[in-house]
């Protein structure tokens, strides 16, 4: 029931997206639009440790930053092709997220927060430090666009990227929604609700867990990918905490737990800070003061009062 | 050896600020349960108002140390007040939010009254002390000390007076307290005032070992996470002793191996404690 105007949301924006090179002219709008997909990949996968797991996972920039360098230095230094590279990021992602998370997901609650922070000030430190590898704070240049000038279809151009990462986006959230709906998706939800009784029916939650940091980081790695292809530049600035911090805030702005929120919430994070410019040095504070606002008033995100009000609004008119 | 012993010496000092900051976020995680993240740009706060009140306002450096604690602790109890207490009854994901939410508007803060330029608190405390061809900066030696006297009064405190007895029995069972007696509204405003100014005091060692810049916040309120997980949750004793483990074994990765890679060196050994003892050093299993 609550979910129905999600989908039919969910397919209205996802139209209007595709359209949106044609209705819009400004290609900075175009470009907010693409990192906003990008954006909306790293979230879902932020929302399944977040928002089923109820797990605060702050690494998730940190994994897309894994992502963006592995394909990068994939396609460098052995020559694959870019396609082959951007398959791989999620993989490459996925097994650090494995060792990375095998120790974290130990200590239970708020502490996996903190130890997770301490994972993407650890990514954040060897990116800038091995110079020899990632050329540190200077970054790598000239990474290349998927297909090439002679491929089928031209990536340069931006309209053409924004239609890849509208199905990337799209098939990934279809993949989020399809983890959330299985045994594994409930297992999590459960996991939220009350972590002993679970273990106490006989449920191995840590596997749960980790599968959800994995694939989480999975997500981030993609995302990341993507990121690196599309900007042709990257270096770790992108990558530290406050864009992890980026990742929490999609999903909680947006509605933890529901399948439309982390795209809204993405949009919502890469287009508020652009409009907040005219207040200049009170930005921060603004967005700070919002977060709070928002959180003590619609603590369900946009999905979670957009639901209530159409729950109002059918029941208005019975 | 003198080396060793030189860098030991450093890491106590870097290891008094830690446990400060580890103290404050200690203190409010027994009690309310929240990972106060903004804990790290408050201290810094602290630092560029003391350097504020000292210069511009002409205050001898101790009156501007005690202002700026005074400050500090209305401070606290605002945030506590107008923050965490909104989304005490949710889910602690929300806490959460609202202490990155806190983070940026202090933060924002920070730079809308003290700029973007790095801040350096002048102590004018310049002699150094030689023993035995250890050479001990006079600064260090008293914030050691500071550290230590701050470290010490806390737990008399916490442990001896009635209003600690009372902090100690809500962190132990809420609604066992609430029934003893205990005000139970009124008890996280003095957590948080205290935590707070314990925070200012380290923003106020920091600003005068090395420097304030923006950013260091994070790093301030990440390590103090770091050494409440070493030492265990909530626990005193384990925020004394993970403190002093995390500085002493930064100074020594940093003067041995590498200084970029001291901060990793030091999370590495935060995981391997994790791995082995998920409780932390001193926390209960």
């Amino acid at each position: 029931m609550q979910f129905r105007p999600a989908y039919l949301a969910l397919a209205a924006a996802a139209v209007g997206l595709a359209l949106l090179p044609q209705i819009i002219v400004a290609k900075y709008y175009l470009h907010l639009s693409i990192l906003a997909l990008i954006w909306t990949i790293a979230a879902q996968g932020q929302n399944l440790i977040q928002g089923h797991a109820g797990y605060v996972s702050i690494v998730q920039a940190g994994f897309m930053g894994i992502g963006a360098y592995g394909t990068t230095l994939l396609g460098m230094h052995f020559a694959l092709p870019v396609w082959l590279t951007m398959l791989l990021a999620p993989f490459v992602t996925a097994l650090f997220a494995l060792a990375a998370g095998y120790p974290s997901l130990r200590v239970k609650g708020r502490c996996f927060a903190i130890v997770t922070l301490a994972y993407n000030l650890v990514i954040f430190i060897v990116l800038t430090n091995w110079t020899s590898l990632t050329h540190g704070e200077a970054g790598i240049t000239g990474i290349p666009k998927p297909g090439g000038p002679d491929g089928w279809f031209d990536f340069r151009d931006r309209a053409t990227f924004n239609c890849l990462t509208l199905i990337l986006a799209g098939a990934m959230t279809g993949l989020a929604w399809l983890i959330a709906r299985s045994r594994i998706g409930q297992t999590l939800r459960a996991i939220r609700q009350n972590e002993d009784l679970v273990g106490a029916i006989g449920i191995p939650a840590w596997k749960y867990k980790l599968f959800a940091f994995v694939a989480a980081a999975a997500f981030a790695g993609l995302a990341g990918a993507v990121y690196a292809h599309y900007q042709s530049f990257i270096n770790p600035e992108v990558f530290g905490l406050a864009q992890s911090l980026d990742a929490i805030l999609a999903v909680i702005v947006g509605g933890s737990g529901a399948i439309a929120g982390p795209f809204i919430g993405a949009f919502f994070v890469v287009f508020l800070p652009e409009y907040l410019r005219f207040a200049d040095a009170f930005r921060l504070i603004i967005y700070g003061l919002a977060l709070i606002l928002a959180t003590i008033f619609m603590p369900r995100g946009i999905v979670g009062v957009a639901s209530d009000l159409w729950a109002r609004s059918r029941r208005g008119r019975e | 050896m003198i080396e060793l012993v030189q860098q030991i010496l450093n890491g106590l000092a870097i290891g008094g600020v830690y446990v400060l900051v580890a103290l404050g976020l200690t203190t409010v995680f027994g009690i309310l349960g929240i990972a106060h993240f903004a804990h790290g740009s408050v201290s810094m706060f602290g630092g560029c108002l003391t350097c504020f009140l000292a210069v511009s306002a002409g205050l001898p450096l101790l009156a501007a140390i005690a202002a700026a604690m005074a400050v500090g602790f209305v401070l606290g109890v605002a945030i506590e007040l107008l923050a965490y207490r909104p989304v005490r009854g949710a889910s602690h994901i929300n806490a959460f939010i609202v202490a990155l939410g806190l983070t940026m508007m202090v933060e924002g803060l920070n730079l809308q009254l003290f700029g973007h330029e790095q801040v350096v608190i002048l102590t004018g405390l310049s002699r150094v002390f030689e023993i035995g061809g250890v050479t001990i900066p006079e600064l260090r030696l008293y914030v050691i000390l500071a550290a230590a006297a701050l470290i010490a009064s806390m737990t008399l405190f916490v442990e001896r007076t009635r209003t600690g007895q009372a902090i100690r029995a809500v962190a132990e069972n809420r609604e066992a307290a609430i029934l003893m007696g205990v005000n139970v509204q009124a008890i996280p405003l003095i957590v948080f005032g205290i935590s707070t100014t314990l925070g200012v005091c380290a923003g106020v060692m920091v600003g005068s070992l090395f420097a304030i810049a923006p950013g260091i916040g994070e790093w301030l309120v990440v390590k103090g996470f770091a050494v409440l997980i070493l030492g265990g949750l909530g626990s005193i004793p384990g925020a004394v002793i993970g403190g002093m483990v995390l500085g002493v074994t930064e100074a020594l990765a940093a003067g041995f191996v590498s200084s970029a890679y001291k901060d990793l060196i030091a999370f590495a050994v935060m995981i391997a404690v994790l791995l082995m003892r998920p409780q932390g050093l001193m926390g209960k299993a």
